[in-house]
């Protein structure tokens, strides 16, 4: 899965750990994430896209749509 | 975010309230507790002929072990310093449900195999010892499969 949310991470000012934290998870998890090697759960997806005030479909894009 | 981390403690705090130095010895208690138990019983049942030596000698191997398990049981897991508060969506609980799948794959193997060798050998062994393999086997295999699929998707 594509993954645009070092972009928006990086806009909004805020290091992997520091989403990491407000997140609840581990920095690897957001590593995996933004590097496309781990498809989020759908909550995590939705603390994503809460946390980003944006759609999860703006932060993940499936490779085969 | 500082306050929350300097509330955590290496060994955390019990879910029933208390500091860290009361959860452990609750823990190392009730731990020395049922281990004497379990070591009286075990010398009632093993070794009438002396007893307090296999009590004690029980009682030694079994408490840190039962200790250990009072901790786990009491601790609140958000007290213990580099906690997570949700492991579940972590991609370590993704590595850790991938690894036991593949433990219960590979027990399912190794039984199968063990059984189908062993009805044409005939070896007489201890059921606990045969139980202690097999435990020390799965938690083998999860720590190799756990950092084999950790290695393969960092």
């Amino acid at each position: 899965m594509q993954s645009n949310l070092s972009e928006y991470r990086k806009d909004r000012g805020i290091s992997q750990q520091a989403l990491a934290d407000l997140l609840g998870v581990s920095r690897q998890t957001i590593i995996s994430l933004e590097k496309g090697r781990y498809d989020p759960s759908l909550p995590l997806a939705f603390k994503l896209a809460a946390q980003f005030n944006c759609r999860i479909e703006d932060l993940f894009i499936p490779e085969d749509l | 975010m500082n306050a929350e981390l300097s509330s955590k403690t290496r060994w955390g705090r019990s879910r029933f309230g208390g500091g860290t130095a009361l959860l452990i010895g609750i823990s190392l208690i009730a731990g020395a507790a049922l281990a004497l138990g379990a070591g009286l019983l075990f010398a009632k049942l093993n070794a009438p002929q002396n007893p307090v030596f296999a009590t004690l000698i029980m009682a030694a191997a079994l408490w840190p072990i039962l200790s250990v398990i009072f901790w786990v049981l009491l601790v609140d897991r958000n007290t213990v310093r580099g906690s997570l508060r949700n492991p579940e969506i972590s991609i370590e609980g993704q590595w850790h449900d991938e690894a036991v799948v593949k433990v219960f794959q590979d027990l399912m193997i190794i039984c199968g195999l063990g059984a189908a060798v062993f009805s044409f050998i005939n070896v007489q062994a201890s059921v606990s010892l045969v139980l202690t393999g097999v435990l020390l086997l799965t938690g083998a295999d999860f720590i190799l499969r756990y950092f084999l699929i950790k290695r393969a998707q960092s």
